[in-house]
Formats: C-alpha cells, sequence, structure tokens
C-alpha cells in the first residue's frame, strides 16, 4: 500500500458527519459539560454545608468536647477533599500523557484496588466476629434507652445476626466479582502494555 | 481558548471517528463518547498550548478510549456503522461504495493491535509525522516502522475482506 493509498483512506475516513449527527454530538458535549459544571458546584456547595454546621455547632455549644469533634470533622472533610484532587490530578495526567505513561497508572491504580479488595475480604468476618463479640459481651443497655428496648423485642437478636450475615455474605460476593472484574482488567492492561514494550523492542536501533 | 460549545462544532467528528474505532456496539459508544467529551472538559484547563489544540483533543481522546475499552470484559464486536454520511456530491451507488469501504476501514482498524492502531488512526486524520512522534514519544524510526507493519496488516485486512 502506497501513501498515495493512505491519503485516500484518510479522506474516506475523514468523511463529516450528517448535520443531524453533528446536532446530537453537540447536544450530548453540552449536557455532559453541564452535568460536570453541576457536580462540581454541587461539591462545593456540600463542602460549605458541612463546614459552616460544624462552624455553628462549636460555637452554640463551647466545649472541648465539640471542639475537638469539630475540628476532627473539618479535618476529614479537608483531608477527603485533597485526596479527591489527587486523584484527579493523577486521572488528568493519565489522559494527557502518553499511552504507555496512561498504561502505567492504569496497572498500578488496579492492582492497588485489588490489594483493597482482597484486603477487605479478608478482614471482614473478623470485623464482624469482633463486633459481634463486642455486642454480645457489652453491659446490658439501660431498658429506656432504643437499644434497650430493641433487645426486648422477641427474636431481635437472631434477626440482627441473619441480617448481618446476609450483609456480609453480600460484601464477600461483591467483593469476589470486583475481584475478578479487576483481573481481566489487569490481563488485559498487561497485555496491552507487553505489546507496546514488544513494540518499542522490536524498533530499537 | 474558545469555549467548550465552539471546540466540539470543531473536533466532535474527530472525537466521534475516535471513539467508533474503539468501540463498535453503538450504545457502549454512546457511552464512550459522553466519557471522551467530559475528558476533554477536565483536561481543557490544563492545555498550555505548547501543542496543538487538536493534537491535545485526539491525545486525550485516544487515552481515554483505551482505558474504556480495557475495563470492557467482552472482545470487541464489528458492529453496523449507523452513521449516514453526506450524500452531497455522491450519486447513491457512489455513497453505498464508500459507506462500504469506510465500514470495512473501520472494522479492520478496530482488529489491528493497539499500538499499530494509535499510529494509523493518527495518519488516517490527518497528522503529521512529527505531531505523531511527538503524541506516542517515540524516535521519528520508530514510528515510521511501526506505520510500516500498521500499514502492511491493515492492507491484508481490507484484501481479505
Amino acid at each position: 500500500m502506497s501513501d498515495f493509498d493512505l491519503d485516500r483512506l484518510g479522506d474516506v475516513w475523514r468523511q463529516q458527519p450528517d448535520p443531524a449527527e453533528m446536532e446530537r454530538l453537540q447536544r450530548t458535549a453540552i449536557a455532559v459539560a453541564r452535568r460536570a459544571r453541576l457536580a462540581a458546584i454541587v461539591d462545593v456547595c456540600a463542602a460549605v454545608a458541612v463546614a459552616a454546621v460544624v462552624i455553628v455547632l462549636v460555637i452554640t455549644n463551647p466545649n472541648m468536647q465539640t471542639l475537638v469533634m469539630g475540628s476532627a470533622a473539618i479535618l476529614v472533610l479537608l483531608g477527603s477533599n485533597i485526596r479527591l484532587r489527587r486523584l484527579r490530578q493523577v486521572e488528568l495526567m493519565g489522559l494527557t500523557g502518553t499511552t504507555e505513561d496512561m498504561l502505567d497508572q492504569s496497572i498500578a491504580r488496579v492492582e492497588t484496588t485489588l490489594r483493597h479488595h482482597k484486603f477487605t475480604l479478608f478482614a471482614a468476618p473478623f470485623v464482624l466476629i469482633g463486633s459481634w463479640l463486642g455486642f454480645a459481651t457489652a453491659a446490658a443497655p439501660r431498658p429506656e434507652s432504643i437499644f434497650g428496648m430493641l433487645r426486648e423485642i422477641p427474636g431481635f437478636r437472631p434477626i440482627l445476626f441473619a441480617t448481618a450475615m446476609a450483609a456480609l455474605v453480600a460484601l464477600a460476593i461483591f467483593l469476589i466479582v470486583s475481584i475478578r472484574r479487576g483481573r481481566r482488567e489487569l490481563n488485559r492492561l498487561n497485555a496491552m502494555r507487553e505489546a507496546y514494550r514488544q513494540e518499542r523492542d522490536s524498533s530499537a536501533p | 481558548m474558545p469555549p467548550f460549545e465552539r471546540i466540539v462544532a470543531e473536533y466532535g467528528p474527530l472525537i466521534s471517528r475516535i471513539a467508533m474505532s474503539y468501540e463498535a456496539d453503538p450504545t457502549l459508544r454512546e457511552d464512550l463518547t459522553q466519557q471522551i467529551f467530559l475528558a476533554v472538559w477536565q483536561a481543557l484547563p490544563s492545555f498550555r498550548a505548547d501543542s496543538s489544540l487538536k493534537t491535545f483533543i485526539a491525545r486525550v481522546a485516544q487515552n481515554r478510549s483505551i482505558s474504556f475499552v480495557t475495563k470492557q470484559v467482552r472482545q470487541p464486536r464489528l458492529a453496523e456503522l449507523p452513521e449516514r454520511l453526506e450524500a452531497d456530491t455522491l450519486n447513491p451507488e457512489e455513497e453505498a461504495i464508500e459507506l462500504n469501504e469506510r465500514e470495512m476501514l473501520l472494522a479492520a482498524t478496530r482488529r489491528l493491535p493497539l499500538p499499530q492502531r494509535e499510529v494509523i488512526i493518527l495518519v488516517l486524520e490527518g497528522f503529521s509525522y512529527p505531531e505523531i512522534a511527538e503524541m506516542l514519544d517515540i524516535a521519528p524510526n520508530a514510528l515510521a516502522l511501526r506505520l510500516s507493519r500498521a500499514k502492511s496488516a491493515l492492507k491484508s485486512m481490507l484484501e481479505h475482506k
């Protein structure tokens, strides 16, 4: 195939969409941009609202306990915002960098997610058993408290146990499915990375 | 920086073609197109004009498409091309031939290995070789070799269609 043929194929390739298709693309893009702008505004408003509520609570109840809890809440909010911003920056670097850099970042991200999922799958039963033991051995709640009233309901404990077990099973299924999906994604990413490596090696001088 | 709406008017077809060359399923392609628009919208503030805006958008679109296809568990399927082509200068017979040729070209492109597909798409989009070498961060001779392989693979697929 000569360059001339590729030029002609380029002309075929670059055929413009018809006006209706262009209109649809425009509508889609504008809707996406509007949603993204709205999400950014909601993020800022939510952070401002939470911070304002915490500050009002601290001012109206000026004691050490509310001060500590309020400071902790604001620190958590700040921390999660900073983490989110860093994640977006990493994602942006992946989008605007080379494909190989993007693949390396994606591989690192999927491996980290898989490690987290495996750890959660391993740790969840122990957390549940620990919580159950703590709940069972704790001092009996006062009869007028919510827990005290709940304990008086016949069959409350078996229902609570069954609900906790169902939640554990659902979490385990979700994690197993996520791990399998993550492994498939990792295999595909590694295969793509390998394809680039081979391409580079074979064209090295 | 032109407003987002004008960028879409100018580069929307480029984004649409890149999405088409990575995703054959129309529903998933719509999803991918939306993700590319969102990625472009998010990435635009980081555009520093050290390359052309077209190069920047093509890079974002390619990277988003590649990360999108890695998340798909099934193999890419060769779907029909729903988009109609402008028929101002073509009679129905010529239009059918060209549409068929474009479908075959798209299907063949989707079957290329990723590094070769990336190069072919950029060449078909009309980027110059120095621009492509810069976008892919490879030496000009490595690009020439990759392009040569991609062309022969594409030729073989189009001939055996």
